[in-house]
């Protein structure tokens, strides 16, 4: 399949055995997706084959995929909110008696689905009450309803707490041991390593090796994936700022903290532990309530994203593709959206709303083919860095990044914890909302855990490591 | 994801020369002749106005099913101006002039209170503006008591039918060949309306609020303003609208001026390769489609057609349209 104006995936040839784990791994851009969805039915190759069973087949569709046992567990799941399970799991090959829905059959049949993916649920359920976790078991069973033969998930572990992600790896197991094929995408190599049985790692579109999941090393995968070795993965820590504090939240949803220039401050805790929530009240998204919110040591008020820029305070949101890219539109309008206004109060200087999207291209190796290319078409590190280029084009005083790194390959983000680093040297404040606990350890001069919408502790220096983290962020007693 | 075809980008655009084409090799020559030209921009530039200003809302994420009542009601406001302005002693240039800015500042406030209720009481525009479809109808029929206003001011006609000569082209008869108000409007409002849409700041936001509305809240864009300010423009187009129709005609029927036009504009705009789902679009695109809709209109007249037969035709352009074009956005 060719983009626009990337080839995505050249000349590869990888075999799947039955009843394996094979991990795909690479960074963004690399054609993990385009592999994907070549074999999930969803775009055509311009050349190759695809065979099962040793035959060649045609997959025109998702239909067809499905009808060689072939399904496909997106990044974003595809489920209809307001269907019930048992409605979502046989949408599309619904049961039928006498012409009518079987909802009964249909229904206990569900059951059995649930119960094998270990979900409590009802069949009854509307989906839209379920969690992230709850969706995708949903998905599974759904998998199982098609007889699938071949999963392939796309960074199922991307949106789960470690609980919920553990429980994803043990049905994993049982799929293996049942003798199903699953086709693993993931950016965490750990977890990779752990439950896979082989890697196939792309770099550009090729082949570059498959290994035995066992035998490899995280940071050996990660050097196949760039194609260099990564010494220290986080740049060295600068010391902690001193500084006056440049904005202090007092009880905003009962949260409570500071944060100075120059400083990176964690946001810790599990999904759902209300960080987002957070972010969205200081730039004026939610009500604060009772709290108040100063700034330079001045109270203030921000009712609106755009009271917030005034103020100087950028939030980069987790969900790129909702919330933060009009993709839709491309790099150059995306890029200047947040600052339009200085390009022109009434007419809009292009000259110079281009030159700074080319600047921001080379400053943060943006990679599009052209300015002028729809955000949908590039990869989720490159939208990342848009995303960001788009608020540091305000250029704020604090800058609040909420899972900067989510969806993000191992190089890019590298260039991302750099970004952040170089920001905060500048004099920025920078929030780092993330759940990848060596994230939050090895960028983060200071952390502060999050627990039901409160600040339940903060951790510094020595102090700051992954158990302290998660007993605070679980709310079980440290040991 | 071919995004260059050119049958999906130009296909209205394509339709249109050859429908002209068409008509000129079958009218052996007639039709070059300027004044036919003319006249095929003047005729609908009423809806051709309308379905600029409709451009602007459905980019946004909108629709306005009220802009044909609106018309009856606005223009049968603007006749009883000219009259009244007329007969207080005003010079009927001056009569006019006023009635037009007052045909506008109705239509402009109509618009505002449709925007106003869809922005800040986030209701959906459809059910608003049906309201307004059902609700402006009304009020133009208890202006005129339910039949026809007419104007006591016969300047208004001769301005419906002025213009400016057109340079160096004389008629059969040697006179000059005027190029009506009306159209010119239309071409004026249309290169302006490309321009706001395409190099202005308020533009761009009109494309973010319809590309994705809480992206576009979320990048500090002030979405409400956005949205009552297209509908308070469409509106105050379709005033200046209004006023064009009740000129040409001297008159306005309230019950059957503006009849279909919503249904008009959002077809030309629609096979103009507007995407009905907001966030991209393009004027030039909605011009093509008045033309090429008044286009077959006429040929269909001109081959003796039945004038029944007319809104089937009209349909199929519509759905021809529409199913070309869908390739361009969808298949990701």
């Amino acid at each position: 399949m060719a983009f626009p104006s990337v080839r995505a995936l050249t000349g590869v040839s990888i075999s799947f055995e039955e009843g394996e784990v094979h991990a795909v791994v690479g960074e963004n851009g690399a054609g993990k997706s385009t592999l994907m969805k070549i074999l999930g039915g969803v775009q055509k190759p311009t050349a190759g084959t695809v065979l099962v069973d040793g035959k060649p087949v045609a997959l025109g569709g998702v239909r067809d995929a499905q009808k060689h046992g072939i399904v496909m567990i997106h990044q974003e799941l595809n489920l209809v909110d307001e269907l019930t399970i048992s409605e979502n799991v046989f949408l599309g090959h619904e049961l039928t008696k006498a012409g009518l829905l079987d909802r009964a059959k249909m229904s206990e049949l569900t059951e059995g689905f649930l119960q094998q993916v270990h979900a409590t649920y009802s069949p009854q359920q509307k989906v839209g009450e379920l969690s992230i976790a709850g969706k995708q078991l949903v998905e599974i069973a759904k998998a199982l309803a098609l007889n699938a033969s071949v999963l392939i998930m796309d960074e199922p572990t991307a949106v789960l707490s470690e609980p919920e992600a553990e429980s994803l790896f043990e049905l994993i197991g049982k799929l293996r041991a049942k003798g199903t094929t699953v086709l693993y995408i993931s950016h965490r190599l750990p977890e990779v390593c752990a439950i896979c049985d082989r890697v196939t790692v792309l770099r550009d579109g090729a082949f570059v090796a498959t290994v035995q999941a066992k035998a490899a090393t995280p940071s050996e995968l990660a050097g196949l994936m760039v194609g260099r070795p990564l010494s220290e993965f986080f740049p060295p820590k600068s010391s902690s700022p001193e500084a006056a504090p440049i904005l202090e939240l007092d009880n905003i949803g009962g949260a409570t903290l500071t944060v100075r220039p120059g400083e990176i401050l964690g946001l810790a805790g599990l999904v759902g532990a209300g960080r987002t929530e957070l972010a969205e009240a200081v730039i004026g998204i939610r009500p604060i309530g009772e709290g108040s919110i100063k700034i330079d040591g001045k109270p203030c008020r921000i009712r609106s994203p755009k009271e917030a820029m005034k103020h100087g305070i950028a939030y980069v949101s987790e969900d790129r593709k909702h919330l933060g890219l009009h993709l839709s539109l491309n790099v150059i309008e995306n890029v200047t959206m947040a600052n339009l206004r200085s390009y022109g109060e009434v007419v809009i200087n292009q000259k110079s709303e281009r030159e700074s999207a080319e600047t921001w291209k080379s400053d943060l190796d943006i990679r599009a083919g052209s300015l002028t290319e729809e955000t949908v078409y590039l990869s989720g590190g490159n939208q990342q860095k848009i995303s960001i280029a788009k608020w540091l084009e305000i250029k704020p005083r604090i800058i609040i990044l909420d899972e900067p790194t989510r969806g993000v390959d191992v190089g890019a983000k590298r260039e991302m914890y750099n970004l952040i680093q170089k920001l905060a040297s500048e004099g920025m404040a920078c929030i780092v909302i993330s759940s990848e606990l060596p994230e939050i350890i090895g960028l983060c001069h200071r952390t502060v855990v999050m627990r039901d919408g409160k600040i339940v502790g903060e951790l510094k220096g020595e102090e700051l490591n992954e158990e302290a983290v998660m007993h605070l962020a679980a709310g079980v007693a440290a040991a | 994801m071919k995004r260059n075809n050119i049958l999906t980008e130009y296909g209205a655009l394509l339709a249109l020369v050859i429908l002209f084409v068409i008509n000129v090799i079958t009218r052996k020559g007639n039709f070059l002749q300027i004044e036919n030209l003319r006249n095929l921009v003047s005729q609908n530039a009423a809806v051709g106005i309308i379905a600029v200003g409709m451009t602007l809302v459905i980019i946004s994420g909108g629709i306005d099913l009220s802009v044909g009542s609106m018309t009856a009601m606005c223009g049968a406001a603007g006749i009883l101006l000219v009259n009244k302005f007329a007969s207080s002693g005003m010079s009927p240039n001056m009569a006019i002039l006023l009635a037009v800015l007052g045909g506008i500042l109705i239509g402009a406030f109509s618009g505002f209170v449709n925007g106003f209720i869809i922005a800040y009481g986030r209701v959906a525009a459809f059910v608003v503006t049906l309201g307004g479809l059902a609700g402006f109808r009304s009020i133009a029929l208890v202006l005129g008591n339910g039949g026809e206003i007419r104007s006591t001011v016969p300047a208004l006609q001769d301005f419906g039918f002025g213009g400016i000569p057109i340079p160096f082209v004389k008629n059969a008869g040697g006179g000059s060949v005027d190029f009506y108000w009306s159209a010119l409007i239309f071409v004026l409002v249309a290169i302006g309306a490309g321009f706001v849409l395409n190099r202005t700041r308020f533009g761009r936001y009109v494309i973010a609020v319809g590309a994705n509305q809480r992206v576009a809240e979320y990048s500090a864009i002030n979405v409400q303003t956005v949205k009552l300010a297209v509908y308070t423009i469409l509106g105050g187009l379709v005033g200046l609208a209004s006023v064009l129709v009740g000129a040409r005609m001297n008159s306005v029927g309230t019950g059957s001026v503006g009849l279909y036009y919503e249904l008009d504009a959002i077809a030309a705009v629609v096979i103009g390769g507007t995407s009905l789902r907001g966030g991209k679009g393009r004027i030039w695109g909605t011009v093509v489609g008045v033309l090429l809709l008044t286009l077959i209109a006429n040929m269909l007249t001109a081959f003796s057609i039945d004038t029944n037969w007319q809104g089937l035709v009209r349909g199929i352009v519509i759905l021809a349209a529409v199913l070309i074009q869908r390739g361009r956005k969808d298949n990701d």
